[in-house]
């Protein structure tokens, strides 16, 4: 997957863990964005999202000796981000629960297009935040993330049927509200 | 009556003057027009115009293309209308007053049914229905049924609370479903406490100590 | 919810070929697939990494350190007083509430305190717009004293119902996490709604 050159997960993780703290941005630097947008979409705020990111890479370094299987890394740093938004899910007080942060409507080079984007995408956001945690997540790990259902297992530590099921279901939903908007 | 119609013919001109004043500069040069005669529009109407000017300054702050702000301020328009012809069909007598529409509007806007919106009219004869409505709104924002929610808030006032004290009253219905309670459980305990529902704490004195008055519209940014 | 077509299913999970499916079903497939990518586009790359590696590289905190942390921290403290203490105790405390250390702006009948919060860890500036202010960028600043990334202010406002949003770095337009009031702004978002309630009650 890593172009010529580049040092496979399992060489990155080596040498984390033989000393070389800075090889740990790396790590970050190859995962961030897949991560930020997962969390994004679970949290539906960026700003969350950000937060739940920076403290799972925190412990993931420092909890790195504990990856049995660095050739999974990826895998092993989105169930982090994932148990991460649960819990922060968790905590949201109710009225927190339908917030949403959809990206600025306000930009000086906004035309229609953009804005007719924006609109969709802003549509799209509350059909994802309306399904519950659990199709949520099961959505955005397959479609979002491109995960296969194994790599999903592996995140959520769900059985492959279940989470099958959860994505059916996620797709019926939001093709429902997709309908409406029609 | 004639003096009345005479300041009202006086007051239009100024009033449209002023507004226009307002948006100069704010809102794209091509939308000025469009939007300085949907608010006379309103005027004439006797219609509130403040949510149109409001509308068309938040557009112009958030760069909207002229066209969508334009047609933002006649959606707006027409929520007026909707909640002036709602007034008058609920039972309140015209010409009905500015705060009335601009309440009436912030309950169709935040999800509550036209005929619960009625029935919240009909059960408060006399303005200000405000507290009511958002009340009402703030339950239906938060899954409860909304002919439940107006019957809550219906016993409310029938019980003596008025004002803000009615937002209490969804606070405490929003409180119990935080403690584990279903909605229908929340609405028959808080309508058990009646009238005794806790009020919303005072802003503390350390808030009030830090807060600021903010700059007036009109001046520059 | 109606559920869709299984085939439907079969095609999103690489199970079977899409040409296999009747031309509304494609159309279904399409639609889907049009709002997941829709979801991973359009996320600006926020990096972190200068952030994370600031944190992997302060030392674990140790024993002493710990200990400082532990006494910095706000914790509930039970005194027990005998009865005499606690009359003298509240007569100090009484004493204290009753002479002004500051004064805050004198608030009319009809005015009250609106108090907005947000949490901005990378902002450099945060301002608060709406109704009350002409929705006029950069007049109400939100401030941040202590650098944990909580914004506050707290404005004096006629009591009403008022429209507003956040505006993080002059330029992001977010609405407030902590408001659970929303309305649509008929631009394709929505805005957070305020009620002040008059302060003195």
């Amino acid at each position: 997957m890593d172009g010529r050159g580049a040092p496979s997960d399992t060489e990155v993780v080596a040498r984390v863990l033989g000393g070389d703290q800075e090889a740990f941005g790396l790590v970050i630097r190859r995962y961030e964005a897949g991560l930020l947008r997962f969390a994004t979409r679970m949290l539906n705020s960026r700003d969350a999202a950000a937060d739940a990111v920076a403290e799972s890479f925190v412990r993931a370094y420092r909890h790195l000796a504990s990856c049995r299987d660095p050739a999974r890394l990826r895998t092993w740093l989105y169930r982090i981000v994932a148990n991460r938004c649960k819990s922060h899910l968790a905590r949201r007080p109710i009225a927190d629960l339908s917030l949403e942060e959809a990206p600025p409507v306000a930009d000086a080079v906004d035309n229609e297009a953009a804005l007719e984007r924006a609109e969709q995408l802003a549509h799209v956001e509350r059909a994802l935040a309306a399904l519950s945690p659990e199709k949520r997540e099961a959505f955005v790990l397959k479609h979002v993330e491109g995960l296969s259902y194994q790599e999903m297992a592996a995140v959520t530590g769900e059985r492959i049927p279940t989470l099958k099921m959860r994505v059916h279901r996620a797709r019926e939903a939001l093709f429902e509200a997709l309908k409406e908007y029609a | 009556m004639k003096l009345g119609l005479l300041l009202a013919l006086l007051a239009t001109p100024l009033a449209a003057q002023s507004v226009r004043d307002r948006l100069e500069g704010r809102v794209p040069a091509e939308a000025l027009p469009s939007v300085d005669s949907l608010v006379q529009v309103a005027a004439k109407e006797g219609l509130p115009t403040e949510p149109l000017v409001q509308k068309a300054l938040e557009g112009g702050a958030k760069h909207v293309p002229a066209r969508r702000l334009v047609a933002a301020v006649a959606v707006s328009l027409g929520q007026l209308r909707d909640a002036r012809d709602l007034l008058v069909r609920s039972g309140d007598e015209p010409p009905v007053t500015p705060t009335e529409v601009t309440t009436v509007v912030w309950a169709l806007r935040r999800g509550v049914p036209a005929p619960v919106v009625g029935r919240i009219i009909g059960a408060l004869p006399r303005p200000p229905r405000g507290s009511a409505v958002h009340a009402v709104a703030d339950l239906v924002a938060h899954h409860f049924d909304p002919d439940s929610s107006a019957d809550l808030v219906i016993q409310a006032i029938h019980q003596g609370l008025h004002g803000e004290r009615l937002l209490d009253v969804s606070v405490a219905a929003l409180h119990e479903v935080q403690r584990g309670r279903s909605r229908g459980e929340a609405l028959a305990l808080v309508r058990q406490e009646l009238p005794n529902v806790p009020p919303a704490p005072k802003p503390e004195r350390g808030a009030v100590v830090k807060a600021r008055r903010p700059p007036t519209g009109q001046e520059a940014p | 919810m109606n559920p869709i077509d299984p085939r439907i299913h079969q095609v999103l999970d690489g199970e079977l070929a899409a040409a296999a499916l009747p031309p509304e079903a494609r159309q279904v497939v399409e639609r889907l697939e049009a709002a997941a990518a829709l979801l991973a586009a359009g996320m600006p790359a926020a990096s972190l990494e200068a952030r994370v590696m600031t944190a992997v590289r302060r030392p674990a905190p140790g024993g002493a350190r710990r200990v400082v942390r532990w006494l910095l921290t706000p914790r509930s403290v039970t005194f027990r007083l005998r009865p005499a203490w606690s009359l003298a105790a509240a007569a100090v405390v009484a004493l204290l509430a009753l002479v002004p250390l500051e004064r805050g702006p004198l608030l009319g009948e009809h005015e009250g305190v609106a108090q907005f919060v947000g949490r901005f860890p990378n902002a450099r500036s945060v301002h608060v717009v709406g109704t009350f202010n002409d929705w006029r960028t950069g007049t109400i600043a939100l401030e941040d004293h202590d650098h944990d990334g909580v914004w506050r202010a707290a404005v004096v406002l006629p009591a009403g119902t008022y429209e507003y949003m956040f505006v993080v770095d002059g330029e992001r337009w977010v609405p407030d996490h902590l408001a659970d009031r929303l309305v649509a702004d008929e631009f394709g978002r929505e805005n957070s709604v305020v009620i002040v309630r008059p302060a003195r009650r």
